[in-house]
Formats: C-alpha cells, sequence, structure tokens
C-alpha cells in the first residue's frame, strides 16, 4: 500500500470514478456504473475492474464485511483537486482559460473582506425572511 | 536578425508601427467616450450598456484596421521609405551631440521595433487562447459525472421556458469550483461537486437560469469574439478596461434575466453569495484572490435603481458617441476624403460575427435531439398544423430548428411587437395547470381532460359529479333518473370553428380518475352498459328515433328488458333472428381491425341484408348491386374499394377511388342512409394511420352533438337516429398526431317521414352526388 502523500495521479477514467464516488459517498460498483452509464455507454465490468485497480493504487478504500464490496474514496475532493491543481485546475481557473468560460461566478474566489461583505449580507437577508 | 531589421523599414511594417502608435491615442478616446456614456447611462438596463460597451469594443479593431488603411494608403510612394523613419544622418547640425531632431529620429526608428514585438505578443495571446480553449474542452469530459436524471429534466424545462432549442448537458465536475458554461454548438454547464446536493432546487434553478441565459444570449460565441480583440490589441489597457466592462455587464444582463423569470432578486443575490461562501470553504492550491465583483454585483440586485431609465440618455449617449467618432476622423493624420470610404469596413466585425453564428457545416444535417422532439410530440403536438409539422421535421440543423420554433410563436403573439407573448406563456400555463391537476397513470396533457384544457382553455363551467351515484337526467338525454359512474361536463360558452355551447363530457369508468371524453351522453350511466350495447349496436341500425327516445327515457333495467322483448315483438321473431344472422354474417366475413358489423360493408349488410348481386372487380374492389329495396327504389349499386389492401374495404363512390388519398383539407361529409331515420355519417378522415378526434355537431329541432376518437379507419361511421327535421350537420376531425384542425365542413339535410332524406347544398357543393344510394 502506497503512501498517503505518493497516491499516483488518478487518470482520466479513474477521476471519473473518484468523482462519482465523492457525489455519492461509499457506493457499490453497482451505483458507480448506473451513474457513469447515465453519461456515456460504459460496461460494468470496465468499471469493476478499474475500481479494482484504484483499490490497489490505494485511490479508493474497498470495504468488504458485505456481499457487496462497498467502495469509497481515499482522500477528499479537495485533496486530490490540490494534487490536480498544478496540471488542470490551476491553468484553467488561474490562468486565461478562465476567460473562456462563462460563469456565475467571477473566475476568481472573492477577498476576505468581500467574504465578510457577503456574510453580513447574507445574514441581513435571513432576518428580512424571517 | 538583419532580415527583421530589413523587414521592419519596408512600408507593410511601418504603416503598421504607425497604427499601432496611432491606436494608443485611439483607444484611449473610445474607452474615454465609453466611460462618460456610461456615465451618463447609469440608471440604464444592463443590456443597453452592455450593448454599448461592445459596440465599444468593435470599434477597436476597426479604428485600428481603418487606420491602418489610411496610413498604407498615404505612404509616400515616391521614396518607397517614410521620412519620419529614417534615421536622419547628420543633418549640418553642430557636431559635438545630437540635436534634438536627431534624438526624435532616433526614438522613431527604434518605435519600428514595436511592430516585432507586437506580433510576438499577439501570437503569444493566440497561442495561449488556444491551449486554454483545448483544456477548457478537456472539463467536459474530465471529471465530470451526471446527475441524476430529474436535475437534466428540470434543467429542460428551464430551456423551454427560455425557448433554448439545443440542448443543453448539465454535468457535476470535481474540477470547477464555480457553476460554468462551456461550448457554444453543444453546450454544457459544469456545477461543482456537491452544488445539487447542498442548495435548494430553487437556488440551483437560479444558478442554471444564469448559464441558460448566456447560452441563450450567444454569450460564448462574444466572449471568444472579445477574446481575440483582446490579443490582438493586448498592449493597450484601455482595450483590456472596455474588455472588463464587456464581461461586469454581460453578467448583469444574466443576472437581470434570471430575476426576470424568478422574481425575487433578493433571493438570487443571497444564492450567489453562498455559492461564493461554499467556494471559499474549499482549500485551493495558490490562486491569488484577486478579487471578484460579486459584491457589485449583489448590491445591484438588491438595489431598486435597475430598469429604470431617463428617455435622454440614450439620446445623450449617442450625440456624445457622434463628437468623439467626428473628432477621431479629423484627428486622423490623413486626408478626410479618404476616411469616408473607408469607414465602412468598421461593420466587418458584426459581419463577421454573424457569419460564426451561422452553425458550421459539421452541425447541418444534426439529427434531431430529444427536446426537439419533445417540443414537437408534447410541448405543442395539439396546436401545431400539419404543414407546420412537416415543415419542422424537414428542417436539418438546430439553428434553423430553434428559428422555426421562434417563428411558430410569434405566428401566434397577439400582441407582435412586445416582449411578451401571451399566447406562448397562456399554452405553457395550461400545460402547467392539466399536469398538476389530471395527471394520473399518464400525463396530465395526455389526459382527454387535459387535452381538451390545453386546446380550449378553461371551460367556463365545469359540472362536476365525481362522487357518481344519482343522477337526475335532463330532458334531452332521455329524463328520468339513473345512477352513474363519476364524471364531469364541461361548458364552453363559444369555441371558434365549433360552435356555442358545446358541452364536454368526461366520464371516469373505472374510478382511477382517468376521466375519458365520451361521445355519448349515456356512457356515464352506471347500470346500462349491456342495454347501452343493445341499443348502439344489437339494434342501432333498425331503431326508429320515438322508439330510441323512449328506450332512453326508462331508468330500471327491469323496464329496459320489457323494452327489447317488445320491440322484437312489434316486429316478430323471424326478423329477429335474420337480424341477429346479418349481424353474426357480418362478424364473421367482414371483421378487421374492427368488428364486422361496424365495417361498411357490415352496416349496409346489417340493414339491407344480403345483396343480389356480387362482382368483385380485383381483389381490391367489389360491388354489391340490391335490385329492390323497400322505401327506396331500385337498382342499386354500391363499390367498396379495399385501398390499402388491408381487407378494409370502404364504401366508394366510383370503383377504386382512392380513398387514402383524399386530402384532409377536402375532407367532406357523405351521408348515407340507414334504416328508418336512423342517418349514417361518413367523415372520410384521409388516412388510416393517425388518429383522429371527430366531433359532430347537428342542429336543428335539437342539438346533438357526437364526439369520438378513431384510429386505423380511414372513414369514420356514425348512425344517429334523427327524428324528422331540417338540419344543418357539421365535422370537425382533428388530427391527434399532427394537430392538424380539418375546418368544419357544413351541409344541410331534411329528414323526411320515410327513409329518403333531402340533400342540401353545403358550401356550393352537392352532397347528393357523394352518396352512395342515389
Amino acid at each position: 500500500m502506497p503512501k498517503a502523500n505518493q497516491l499516483p495521479r488518478p487518470t482520466d477514467a479513474e477521476l471519473e470514478i473518484l468523482t462519482v464516488l465523492w457525489g455519492l459517498g461509499p457506493s457499490t460498483v453497482r451505483d458507480v456504473h448506473e451513474t457513469i452509464a447515465r453519461r456515456k455507454p460504459t460496461q460494468y465490468t470496465t468499471v469493476l475492474k478499474t475500481l479494482q485497480i484504484m483499490a490497489e493504487k490505494g485511490l479508493v478504500e474497498r470495504d468488504e464485511k458485505q456481499r457487496a464490496h462497498i467502495y469509497s474514496a481515499a482522500r477528499p475532493r479537495e485533496w486530490t483537486q490540490q494534487q490536480l491543481a498544478g496540471d488542470l485546475l490551476q491553468r484553467a481557473f488561474g490562468g486565461s482559460a478562465a476567460s473562456l468560460m462563462l460563469g456565475a461566478l467571477a473566475a476568481h474566489r472573492a477577498s476576505p473582506e468581500e467574504l465578510a461583505e457577503l456574510r453580513k449580507f447574507l445574514e441581513e437577508y435571513e432576518k428580512g425572511k424571517s | 536578425m538583419n532580415h527583421l531589421a530589413a523587414w521592419i523599414r519596408t512600408p507593410m511594417a511601418q504603416s503598421l508601427g504607425w497604427t499601432l502608435v496611432h491606436f494608443v491615442w485611439e483607444g484611449a478616446v473610445l474607452a474615454a467616450a465609453l466611460w462618460a456614456m456610461l456615465r451618463i447611462l447609469r440608471a440604464a438596463p444592463a443590456r443597453r450598456r452592455y450593448a454599448l460597451a461592445c459596440l465599444i469594443l468593435a470599434a477597436m479593431p476597426a479604428a485600428f484596421a481603418i487606420t491602418l488603411a489610411v496610413i498604407w494608403a498615404l505612404r509616400p510612394v515616391a521614396a518607397g521609405v517614410p521620412v519620419h523613419w529614417v534615421a536622419a544622418p547628420l543633418d549640418g547640425g553642430p557636431i559635438t551631440g545630437p540635436s534634438p531632431r536627431f534624438m526624435w529620429a532616433m526614438i522613431l526608428d527604434r518605435l519600428a521595433w514595436a511592430v516585432p514585438v507586437w506580433g510576438v505578443g499577439v501570437a503569444f495571446f493566440y497561442a495561449r487562447g488556444l491551449a486554454s480553449w483545448a483544456q477548457v474542452r478537456r472539463l467536459r469530459h474530465r471529471g465530470v459525472c451526471a446527475p441524476s436524471r430529474e436535475w437534466q429534466a428540470r434543467l429542460d424545462r428551464l430551456c423551454t421556458r427560455l425557448r433554448i432549442a439545443r440542448p443543453v448537458a448539465l454535468l457535476e465536475s470535481c474540477l470547477t469550483d464555480a457553476p460554468v458554461l462551456i461550448g457554444y454548438f453543444r453546450p454544457v454547464i459544469l456545477l461543482p461537486l456537491g452544488c445539487l446536493a447542498g442548495l435548494s432546487v430553487a437556488q440551483v434553478e437560479c444558478i442554471l437560469l444564469h448559464e441558460l441565459a448566456h447560452v441563450m444570449r450567444q454569450d460564448y460565441l462574444v466572449n471568444v469574439v472579445q477574446s481575440l480583440v483582446e490579443g490582438l490589441l493586448f498592449y493597450h489597457p484601455a482595450v483590456w478596461w472596455v474588455s472588463r466592462v464587456v464581461r461586469a455587464e454581460r453578467e448583469n444582463c444574466c443576472d437581470d434575466r434570471v430575476v426576470e423569470t424568478m422574481g425575487d432578486a433578493r433571493a438570487y443575490a443571497a444564492t450567489l453569495a453562498v455559492l461564493e461562501q461554499r467556494r471559499a470553504l474549499a482549500p485551493e492550491a495558490a490562486l491569488a484572490a484577486t478579487g471578484g465583483d460579486l459584491m457589485k454585483r449583489i448590491r445591484r440586485l438588491t438595489t431598486e435603481s435597475r430598469g429604470a431609465q431617463t428617455s435622454v440618455a440614450p439620446a445623450a449617449s449617442a450625440a456624445v458617441l457622434l463628437v468623439i467618432f467626428a473628432a477621431a476622423l479629423t484627428a486622423l493624420p490623413a486626408k478626410l476624403p479618404n476616411v469616408k470610404r473607408a469607414y465602412r469596413p468598421a461593420a466587418a466585425p458584426v459581419a463577421m460575427a454573424v457569419a460564426a453564428a451561422t452553425p458550421a457545416p459539421q452541425q447541418s444535417a444534426a439529427p434531431m435531439s430529444t427536446s426537439y422532439e419533445k417540443w414537437l410530440r408534447e410541448d405543442v403536438v395539439y396546436i401545431i398544423t400539419e404543414q407546420e409539422r412537416a415543415a419542422f421535421v424537414a428542417l436539418t440543423s438546430d439553428a434553423e430548428r430553434d428559428n422555426f420554433i421562434e417563428q411558430f410563436w410569434q405566428r401566434r403573439d397577439p400582441t407582435p411587437g412586445t416582449p411578451e407573448n401571451e399566447f406562448r406563456d397562456e399554452h405553457y400555463r395550461r400545460i402547467a395547470y392539466v399536469n398538476e391537476h389530471f395527471a394520473g397513470s399518464v400525463a396530465g396533457w395526455k389526459t382527454d381532460r387535459g387535452r381538451t384544457y390545453i386546446v380550449y382553455g378553461p371551460p367556463d363551467e365545469i359540472d362536476d359529479h365525481s362522487s357518481g351515484g344519482s343522477y337526475e337526467r335532463p330532458p334531452e338525454e332521455g329524463g328520468g333518473k339513473t345512477s352513474t359512474y363519476p364524471f364531469q361536463q364541461w361548458r364552453y360558452r363559444y369555441i371558434e370553428g365549433i360552435g356555442t355551447n358545446i358541452i364536454i363530457e368526461f366520464v371516469d369508468h373505472d374510478g382511477s380518475g382517468d376521466y375519458r371524453m365520451t361521445k355519448d351522453p349515456h356512457e356515464k350511466e352506471k347500470a346500462s352498459t349491456p342495454y347501452r350495447k343493445w341499443l348502439n349496436e344489437d339494434a342501432a341500425f333498425i331503431i326508429t328515433e320515438a322508439e330510441r327516445a323512449a328506450f332512453l327515457k326508462l331508468s330500471s333495467d327491469e323496464e329496459r328488458k320489457q323494452f327489447i322483448e317488445s320491440f322484437w315483438q312489434r316486429r316478430g321473431e323471424p326478423f329477429r333472428e335474420e337480424h341477429y344472422r346479418r349481424i353474426a354474417y357480418a362478424n364473421e366475413h367482414f371483421s378487421t381491425g374492427i368488428p364486422g358489423w361496424k365495417t361498411d360493408r357490415g352496416s349496409v349488410y346489417v340493414t339491407y341484408g344480403p345483396p343480389d348481386a356480387i362482382e368483385n372487380g380485383d381483389s381490391r374492389t367489389t360491388r354489391w348491386t340490391y335490385r329492390w329495396i323497400e322505401g327506396k327504389g331500385s337498382d342499386f349499386t354500391l363499390v367498396f374499394t379495399d385501398s390499402d389492401g388491408r381487407g378494409e374495404f370502404r364504401l366508394t363512390n366510383e370503383p377504386g377511388e382512392p380513398q387514402e388519398n383524399v386530402p384532409p383539407e377536402d375532407a367532406k361529409l357523405s351521408l348515407r342512409f340507414g334504416a328508418h331515420s336512423v342517418v349514417t355519417v361518413l367523415v372520410p378522415l384521409g388516412s388510416s394511420q393517425d388518429h383522429f378526434h371527430v366531433y359532430l355537431e347537428i342542429t336543428g329541432n335539437r342539438k346533438i352533438v357526437f364526439e369520438s376518437e378513431v384510429s386505423g379507419q380511414a372513414v369514420f361511421t356514425k348512425s344517429i337516429p334523427l327524428p324528422v327535421g331540417q338540419y344543418r350537420l357539421a365535422a370537425t376531425v382533428k388530427d391527434l398526431d399532427s394537430g392538424a384542425i380539418i375546418r368544419p365542413s357544413e351541409l344541410s339535410l331534411d329528414v323526411v317521414n320515410g327513409p329518403r332524406p333531402a340533400w342540401g347544398k353545403a358550401s356550393g357543393r352537392e352532397y347528393g352526388a357523394s352518396s352512395p344510394l342515389r
């Protein structure tokens, strides 16, 4: 079992499975397969095989207590995101790619001062509502 | 290097260099103009401010191009090399030090190097843009998973509401920390993982609406063009500033759209704030918190000034714009006569944007995606005409379909020219209403009541007997008392194209809540089922009107039983036997998809008995000849044609007349005479493939309305007992698959004592000619 901080970077297929696991929480292979199949046709056995490989790599953990094995992501999403950040996220959001996406929020995060202001606004809003 | 040094002294490079220099002030002037106008238009709607900023941004490359063209046209042709750029050698000044003029020349000489530097910069920005584009594309596939189907369905509904016909996909991504929209031809909305679970449905819908507003406004495309302009004129801060204004106002436009649709600006602002807070909670790798302008947007959303505007402002801003342009033109180091002509290309960027907006070649012949299918098969199925339907199906690209849908609603807009389309809004309201109120085992819009509501709107009156039970029959239904299934009567005072005081009945036969439209006012009557069958099937062709009326007045099954006994006694046992033999014979020999006695040949056989001669022309045609029919005369020939080879012989006037090819527009009524005063109405439907809803209205001494759903038949047949009198008969046929309504044909008819009607004229057409029994 590799050390936690040496986990290999997930491949695209592995990242997709991790995404599902982060979204659903600990899941059976069937759950994962169903979610992935919603987006693209995928064989159940492919998902199973990938999950087994990921378990070997330490990317996911397997709970074998029940008849249907339950898989869960070994690391939280944020951890992996950070790991990937140098690769994709930062370039996507810090770099010029941000200007190629349209979003409800600005490409860059709010500053601490702005966040404080936002919190104040939300508090007032909640008060006004009740 | 030597090549480059030589190149920068060519007229081309020199012109470019001067253009770069001139654009410094041109860009500044344009930006200043925008700044001034935005101040004047402070209170204007965001979309106007956005349009203005876009205009200025487009004017920048235009100004650049014009300047280049003018300088190129004015280059000193004789010298080949502009004087200004020559590093003047010692021109007779003192040798002790460089003269100011020499210094100036030196500076200019250095400036010539700006061209290659600029070129490298542009290349850098474009290369970076291309790389970013490739990365953004990967976000579609990497680290994403599809949300549950309900979310995609919700998104589709929102698309419908915003009239976005392009399919928009929804994915959850672990690589974004904010909701983003990517792609133009196949837009995808990426939501950060956990966003769907962490926010309320209304909040997520706000976010989706914001992104869909981008789709609707073609923002993605504008944004790409904008990035190209930024790259080209990257060296000028004014360009970046204007571009930022465009981006900010674009978000404001979308915010406005969300608020227009959802209504609650403060709730939406709160959603944005929550989203930003959630983002701040997630750790992030070394991204500079440069500060967005979210707070500005929230303030804007929550203060009231949005949309308020004085009428002077647009004029003022236009004036400012005009003055600025005039100033810019005179300031150009050019002879003005050239300018006017050269100025035209200013429209070029706009034209380019339009060209890019039309679908790329690979988009043509795109198969119809589900959202369009849904639009056709659900949203407008009851209201789209046959021609429109055919036209829509023939379209090959999504852009055309979008356009078609736009036009479809525009044609129906009662107040063209206003942004609201009352017809469309009302239509979708009706759909929402029926889905909410009439849904059972099938969706509300598919039920009979749903369809009626969607097509004709809310009824003027609903007589609700949803508990069923005892029911006082009104005189026109025969009077008396009976017990019924749960039923509802909907009354419409007026329906265009159909008539006034229309009553439609819906009966729930099995208590499932699934109310079916009925053609027969007695269908709701509980006890009458076997007797109703007797009335409408067994004796349909032979019962007289008086007998029928008497039968309907009965209220107990015992009475009905007695009535039937005396009915047969009056006619004698041999008659009864022969009658049932005929029905059995017809059912045995003529049954196809429908029972034999109901077919054309069956009804003739049951009414008139076996023909005296049967002559089979070919396998598709058969001629029946009767030498004598009581009360009608002698020598009748009836021609039945099996037009589609499926064994369904239809009564046709001429041998081989292709009934199937009768276009629905030409649908006409032909009347055939049954025994006694039973009139059989034949309505050619034009096609046996489709489902039809047939509405018959007979007005005279009394009014009779029949409604029926027909499928698998090319001719609708209905036998109606009529007392002596004068009538007008109108039929309206609706093709349920296409929604086409066949305009009512009307004809008048006299039912005289005895079986022979006097044929009247309808719409100038002699209907007697279409009667097979002359």
